[in-house]
Formats: structure tokens, sequence, C-alpha cells
């Protein structure tokens, strides 16, 4: 059971870092430019929000299979950690880039326009401007995309399958133990996951609210 | 300094206007002046002179849009020292210069709105600009506010020799400036003396932008040396004017609300004028700051302000019937019907 938490922290960590990674510069050129195919591509971005998680599931093993798209580049990820990895972050790209929006929405275009004409170089506008706005919705959107990716089922059981220290994610795990009737070790690690998602969507909402207060009063 | 500037987008504008201490740029909203002062900051594509091609970041320009842009969560001095670059003066003495040191740790979120444009201010001329752009500074403000912030503007731009260009549609902040612009239709249409452009608006437009609410058509009957009679309805107008449009040609005039005048029984007119008496009834009667505001209906619907101490001696009242005289030299004619 501990193997196949920590595989799950694991996985949602990496998940969640990499989407901070690429997630927040992605919402922040989406929030700021304008540009032919911007809806399109955010269309794109978020379908998994509502696409079967088998769907994509299915997609990326088609893709990662030995004589796939990607596994003839030597991208033979399926039943892999890498391949269960990318599923993950696909399938939480929509949640965190929501959020990043969000916290980036809050900013006042025209602050950044004036900081510009102050001689203010790029680099200096996201260390003094922009991440000291925002840092909170930041974080509550990487926690979230955690918290997601840590839910996760279908999936990493389509591109992962159950392979104990390798892609058993603790959800996976528990599927198992209930197909084996093992309800009392069922009922263990699903009390855990009950604990755990509560402390971090309730993390999240304070964040947001902490946040919410913080941009409200400082609003001209 | 000579601004030449070319637009194509968000809308068309060709500017050429002289900035010459603090300069005012009228216009009705819509007319392009914010578009204007980005362009200059280098925020809109433009072409033109100064500083063409360069990014905001190399333009030294001091750009002060209408909610003056502070950055929420940094405070007055942070936000100040955000435009110093290592140079030797410090935030606290740039806030010194618009008295408000005191207030240097404090948010944005905390100050009024006054404070808040001397912050802006303070933060602007830390980038030792050759350009100040101000977007409308004292819409936001009180009489009062909008008074001392427009003092201190001219203190700034005397002892800086700083150029400033002042977005506004106020008349009073326009009054108060050394050189105005009228930006139309994507050009500018007149340009001067603020003098100039209140007392000789080039159009109707311009007219109404600057405080002119009597304006009529007329056509002009006779021209003569030091004058010409204009026709308007039955009444035959005598108007000192330089302009010397031909008899018979349709023509737009118009008379400053402030500039009508009553004609007192005790004060017998000289004959000159008997021409521009006109009879009229109030019909309607406001009080309008220290005077009143009337509102006098006949054959031309006019406006008229009436200082307090006219009408403690006149006592008019709603319906009654009085005689008001445009005098000549108060009229003005229009050379554009536009």
């Amino acid at each position: 059971m501990i193997q196949a938490f920590l595989l799950s922290f694991k996985l949602a960590a990496i998940t969640a870092l990499v989407l901070l990674a690429f997630g927040v510069p992605l919402a922040y050129w989406l929030t700021f430019n304008d540009f032919r195919g911007r809806r399109l591509l955010e269309a794109v971005l978020l379908l998994p929000l509502t696409l079967p998680p088998t769907v994509l599931g299915f997609y990326l093993l088609v893709l990662f299979s030995a004589d796939g798209p990607l596994g003839n580049l030597g991208l033979r990820w399926a039943f892999s950690f890498a391949g269960i990895l990318l599923g993950s972050i696909i399938f939480s790209l929509p949640f965190a880039l929501t959020a990043y929006k969000e916290a980036f929405r809050a900013i006042d275009p025209e602050v950044l326009d004036v900081v510009r004409t102050l001689g203010v170089s790029r680099w200096k506008r996201w260390r003094k401007v922009i991440l000291p706005w925002i840092w909170p919705g930041l974080i509550s959107g990487t926690l979230l995309a955690f918290a997601h990716t840590l839910g996760e089922f279908g999936v990493v059981l389509l591109v992962g399958g159950s392979i104990p220290g390798k892609t058993r994610v603790a959800s996976i795990y528990i599927f198992d133990l209930v197909q084996a009737l093992d309800f009392e070790s069922a009922h263990q690690a699903a009390a855990i996951f009950v604990v755990l998602s509560l402390a971090l969507i309730y993390a999240v909402r304070s964040l947001e609210e902490a946040w919410k207060s913080r941009i409200g009063s400082s609003i001209r | 300094m000579e601004i030449a500037y070319r637009i194509e987008h968000p809308l068309k504008l060709d500017v050429e206007l002289q900035v010459r201490g603090m300069t005012a740029l009228l216009g009705g909203s819509g007319a392009g002046k914010t578009t204007l002062l980005r362009a200059l900051a280098g925020l809109v594509p433009a072409s033109g002179r100064p500083f063409a091609g360069l990014s905001p970041e190399k333009r030294l320009v001091g750009y002060l849009p209408q909610g003056y842009a502070l950055v929420p969560h940094l405070t007055a001095a942070a936000n100040v020292a955000l435009a110093l670059h290592g140079e030797d003066e410090s935030a606290v003495s740039l806030l010194e210069k618009v008295e408000l040191a005191h207030l240097a740790n404090k948010l944005p979120g905390e100050l009024s709105g006054g404070q808040k444009q001397r912050i802006a201010l303070a933060r602007a001329l830390a980038r030792k600009p050759r350009l100040l752009l101000l977007d409308e500074p004292t819409s936001a403000l009180d009489a009062v506010t909008r008074d001392s912030a427009l003092d201190l503007l001219e203190t700034i731009s005397n002892k800086l020799k700083l150029p400033m260009l002042i977005v506004t549609h106020d008349p009073y902040v326009a009054s108060r400036c050394n050189h105005v612009g009228v930006l139309e239709n994507g050009r500018i249409t007149q340009a001067g003396d603020p003098e100039d452009v209140f007392q000789r608006p080039a159009t109707v437009s311009i007219a109404k932008m600057v405080g002119f609410s009597n304006i009529f058509e007329g056509v002009v009957s006779e021209v003569a040396d030091n004058g010409i009679l204009l026709a308007v309805g039955s009444y035959r107008l005598w108007v000192e004017s330089v302009l010397r449009p031909p008899a018979g040609s349709r023509i737009n005039w118009g008379i400053r609300p402030e500039e009508v005048m009553v004609v007192r029984a005790d004060r017998p007119l000289p004959p000159e004028l008997k021409n521009n008496v006109i009879t009229v009834t109030v019909e309607q009667l406001q009080k309008r700051g220290a005077g009143y505001c009337l509102r006098l209906g006949g054959p031309l619907p006019l406006l008229m302000l009436l200082p307090r101490h006219v009408q403690d001696r006149l006592r008019l009242t709603e319906a009654a019937k009085i005689e008001v005289v445009l005098k000549p030299r108060y009229i003005h004619l229009f050379s554009s019907s536009v």
C-alpha cells in the first residue's frame, strides 16, 4: 500500500511541477495575447475536461505501441512511468491552466504596460511585479493539478496497466483490492484518500480566499 | 518638442503638434487621445518622431494613465523604486518632491486618488523622462485637489523644463496650459494659445468643447469694412469679425452663455446696438455655482449665465419677459461648418 501511495505522490508531484513550469508561461501567453486560432487552441487544451479518460488513455496507448507513431520514434512508453506521467500531464492541464489564467486575469494589463515604460526589464517585471501579485493563484492551481493527478484512474489504467512499483498507483491499487474482494485493505486505502483529498482541496480553497481578499483590497 | 505621429491601428491618426510646456490635448471621446499617448509611450504601434521604433522600455517618456497604474502589492516607495535603475536619487527623496514622503510605506489601496496620482508622478519622474504624458489627470479629482494637482504640474513643468502632453476634456485644465491642440477626425484641427482656441474656435465642434453652448445658423446679408450684418430669422445682427464671408453665404455663429447680457431699462443702449437686441422669455432659472444659469425661450433659444450680483439687482423669475443684447464683438463666426 505504501508503495502505491508513494508512486501516486511521485506521479502527482512531477506532473504538478511540469505543469507549473510550462503551464504558467502558456497561461500568461494565452491571457495577454490575441491571435488567430487562440480559441481553437484553448478548446484543444481543455478537451480532457470532457473527454472520457479511457478515450485519452486509448489514444496514448495506440501512439506509444511498438508500431504506433511515437513508438516508431523510440517512445515505447506504454506500461511505463513515463507513459502515465505524460497522460497525467495532459489530463490535468485544463485544471492547472484554468487556475493560472484566472490568476493572470486579475492583473491589470495597463499596470504591466506602464511598468514597461518605466524601463523595467522582462525578468524584473516577473520577479517584482507579476509573481508577487499572483503567486497564491499559481500555487493553488498547482495544488489542484497535484490533487487531480492523485485521484486519476482511467488514463493511468489504460496507459500503464497495474505494474507494482512502476505504474500501480494508489487508485489502481484500490481497484485491484476490490476486485480481489479484500474489502478491509480497500477501506483503509480509501479512507486515506478521502483525508488527503479533503486536506488538499481545503488548502486550495484557503489559498484562493486569501488571494481574492488580497487582490480585492488592493485593486484600484 | 515637435510631435509627428502616424497610427494605423486601432484607429487612423495623423498628428502633428508642438508640445510647449504644459500642452493640452482636447478632443471628443473616441477621438484617439489616449491612443496617441499610448503610441508616444511605445505601447501602440506607430511611426513618426520622436522615439519611433524604440520599445517602451527604451523611451524616456513618463506615462500616467487615468487609473495611475500603481502596482497594488508594492508600497509607494517600492513603486517609485521600480523606475530607478541604479541612480543616486532614492525613492523617498522623489516622494519628497511630491510632498508625500510620509506615505512611503503605504500600499496604493490605502491612498486617495490625489495621493496615488502624486506617487505615479514621482515614479514617472524617477525615469528622468524627456516628455510627460498624462491621461485625464483631473477627471477623478474634486475641485480643490484638481487645482493643487495642476499647481504641482505647473511647478514641475517650470522647474524641470519638462514638456507635458495632457489629455483632457476639461476646458478649465486646457485654460491653465501654455498650449492647446484639438484632435478631431484623426488629426489636429486647431492648435495655439488657450485664449486663441477658446475665443476663436475654428469649428463648431471645437466651440462646443470649449464651452460655447449657443450655436446657430445665419445668412450673411451685408459685408462692411468693420463687420458684417447677419440675418437670423427676422433679426439682422451686427457682428464684428475678421472673417469676410461673401454676402448670401450660410454661416455658423455662436455666443458664450456668460456673454449674453440683459438690457436694463435704466441704461439705454447706444443706437448701434439696437439691431442686436432680442426679446426672450425666461423658461428656466437654475443656481449654477456662484451664479445662475437661465434658459431663454423665444426666436433664439439661448443659454445665459448670470453672476449673482446681477441677479440680486434684476430679480428675474421664470416666465419673465426680458430683452437681451448680443454684443457684436462677442458674437463669434465659425470658419467651418463642421
